[in-house]
């Protein structure tokens, strides 16, 4: 912003932000005082209030907030699903307009094609960008095989379990070898045993897949739990309040949650979440 | 127990009812009718008309009635359940398509295809092209409402997942969008079997050289009121069995319930 870089206290210097910083070189997403605004009946709401962030190569970033902060905007908008009001998203340097194969995505719900079985779902991204049917079809059941779910390969999706078909729409979205993963909340649907088994799953496939993977969720353990760094958003028009960097060793599994480093940063979050106000630790309680 | 045997009486007793409804009803008209209780001129009884149907069916005409009558109905109903469908998906689809067309279909539709016969007369005379078109008329406007709405009701999140896989446009519509409304477009072509039922009544009473309809029409003219039974029946069997394998038919159609 203008204003800013004409500050005379301040003179303009060029050697501070080139070249830039190891981190910032390497980051992958740039979201850039992005704002996002929707007309509603009772007039505009703010869902995203000039949020920055920058992600870098192969990190796992988690975004933590209580119910309609805009967690779910913010990730749309860097999957291309979402136009910016103000502000811009940049996905290796491009600003995203609309979505590209090479940014997989993975929704709360699913969201598996009812009339394709399993290993239709799963290739119907390498067919999309016109790969020949028996490469799709190889794709998909590597992917099928990594998922465990090769006795399900030519099952139609309304037979299987939540969890199933979630694993499902990984296996999907990796199907196009994204280089950028956006997860909504994908494991908010389901009960509290299958989510646990689904955590330790993508702990485990994160360690074979090189992707940067960008978590939304509202569950603070999940997001320690699978990050290298959570961000905390506020509720209210959604604003980014604090990035916390999560150096616990990996690997880790669920069982880190009964650890006191792990517990004092939970800790931490919730300490800030309360001093951020009421209404938004009350939702936070309820929900985690 | 006894409850359990009763009720299974209970059942029996009505299956075995409904097996002889229709026979039992058949043997009463024919009862009726053979009594002088009323003129069987107007009011055959079921031997008259069995004669009737048998001898149409020998004659070779039945054939070539029903012939007639199915190739109208198939066509008009392939032609204006295709363009319903391709219009239904444009205009649920796309906002500009819809502003342009659904006003005008809007104000169409609710007019009852039967009242098109005097202009349909007028433009195509009694050509086949005016049966085609009326009968394309009725089944249109339903196959198209039900797909645009179809289209509309198709689970958002499908659509989201298929444009982050890269499917390209075409794709989007002509599967994700099509099969994702087919539950409702299956339920439009349903409706519109019977409309195209409807829609034929009306272009061969018109004005025919042939089909099941226009024999009626011939048969009255002519008093033979068996023939004139006979070909309701016929028409009634048909239209049953057109509803019939287009309801399995539909059930298979979304394969993946
Ligand atoms: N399509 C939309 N139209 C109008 N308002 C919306 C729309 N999507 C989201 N919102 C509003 O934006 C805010 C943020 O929503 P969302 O991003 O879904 O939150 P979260 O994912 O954190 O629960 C909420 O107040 C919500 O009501
Ligand atoms: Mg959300």
């Amino acid at each position: 912003m203008t204003p800013r870089l004409l500050r005379p206290d301040q003179p303009l210097r060029l050697v501070d932000t080139y070249p830039p910083s190891a981190a910032a070189r390497q980051a992958i997403i740039r979201v850039e005082d992005l704002s996002i605004v929707f007309d509603a009946p009772s007039g505009q709401v703010i869902a995203v209030d000039r949020v920055s962030l920058a992600v870098a190569q192969g990190e796992f970033v988690s975004i933590v907030g209580p119910s309609g902060c805009g967690k779910s905007t913010l990730l749309n908008a860097m999957a291309g699903l979402e136009r910016p009001f103000g502000g811009q998203v940049l996905m290796a340097g491009e600003a995203m307009r609309k979505p590209r194969p090479e940014i997989g995505m993975v929704f709360q719900q699913p969201h598996l094609f009812p009339w394709k079985s399993v290993r239709r779902n799963i290739a119907h991204g390498p067919r999309a960008l016109g790969k020949p049917k028996a490469e799709a079809l190889r794709i998909a059941d590597g992917l099928i095989e990594m998922i465990g779910l090769t006795r399900f390969a030519s099952a139609y999706p309304h037979t299987l379990s939540g969890g199933m078909q979630q694993r499902v729409a990984i296996a999907r979205a990796l199907a196009n070898q994204p280089s950028v993963l956006l997860m909504d909340e994908p494991f908010g649907a389901l009960d509290a045993q299958t989510r646990a088994v689904m955590q330790d799953n993508l702990l485990e496939l994160r360690e074979r897949i090189n992707a940067t993977i960008v978590f939304v969720t509202h569950d603070i353990d999940e997001a320690i739990l699978l990050s290298d760094r959570v961000l905390i958003m506020s509720a209210g028009p959604g604003r980014i309040l604090r990035d916390l960097q999560v150096s616990l060793p990996r690997p880790r599994s669920s069982a880190i949650v009964a650890e006191a480093a792990y517990l004092a940063l939970k800790r931490d979050c919730l300490d800030l979440i309360r001093s951020e106000g009421r209404r938004a630790f009350e939702q936070m309680e309820i929900k985690t | 127990m006894s409850v359990g045997r009763r009720s299974s009486a209970t059942e029996r007793l009505s299956v075995l009812v409904a097996v002889l409804s229709v026979p039992a009803f058949t043997g009463m008209w024919e009862l009726v009718a053979r009594s002088g209780i009323v003129n069987t001129v107007l009011f055959p009884p079921p031997s008259t008309v069995a004669v009737a149907v048998l001898e149409w069916i020998r004659s070779g005409q039945f054939f070539a009635d029903l012939m007639a009558s199915l190739a109208r109905v198939a066509a008009g109903f392939a032609i204006g359940a295709a363009g319903g469908i391709v219009l239904g998906i444009l205009t649920g689809r796309f906002r500009l398509v819809s502003s342009l067309l659904s006003p005008l279909f809007h104000i169409l539709r609710p007019i009852p295809p039967i009242a098109f016969v005097p202009i349909v007369i007028l433009w195509f005379g009694l050509s086949e092209t005016g049966k085609l078109f009326l009968v394309v008329w009725g089944v249109f406007f339903t196959v198209w409402l039900a797909t645009h709405i179809g289209v509309q009701k198709v689970d958002h999140g499908l659509i989201r997942a298929a444009q982050m896989l890269g499917t390209p446009q075409s794709q989007m519509l002509w599967e994700i969008v099509l099969l994702g409304a087919l539950p409702y477009i299956t339920v439009g072509l349903r409706t519109a079997v019977s409309i195209s039922f409807y829609t034929l009544v009306a272009a061969e009473l018109a004005g025919a050289f042939a089909g099941i309809v226009y024999r009626i029409e011939i048969a009255q003219q002519n008093m033979q009121t068996g023939q004139v039974m006979g070909g309701l029946a016929a028409l009634g069997l048909l239209s049953f069995v057109a509803d019939r394998s287009f309801a399995i038919l539909a059930e298979r159609a979304v394969w993946w319930r």
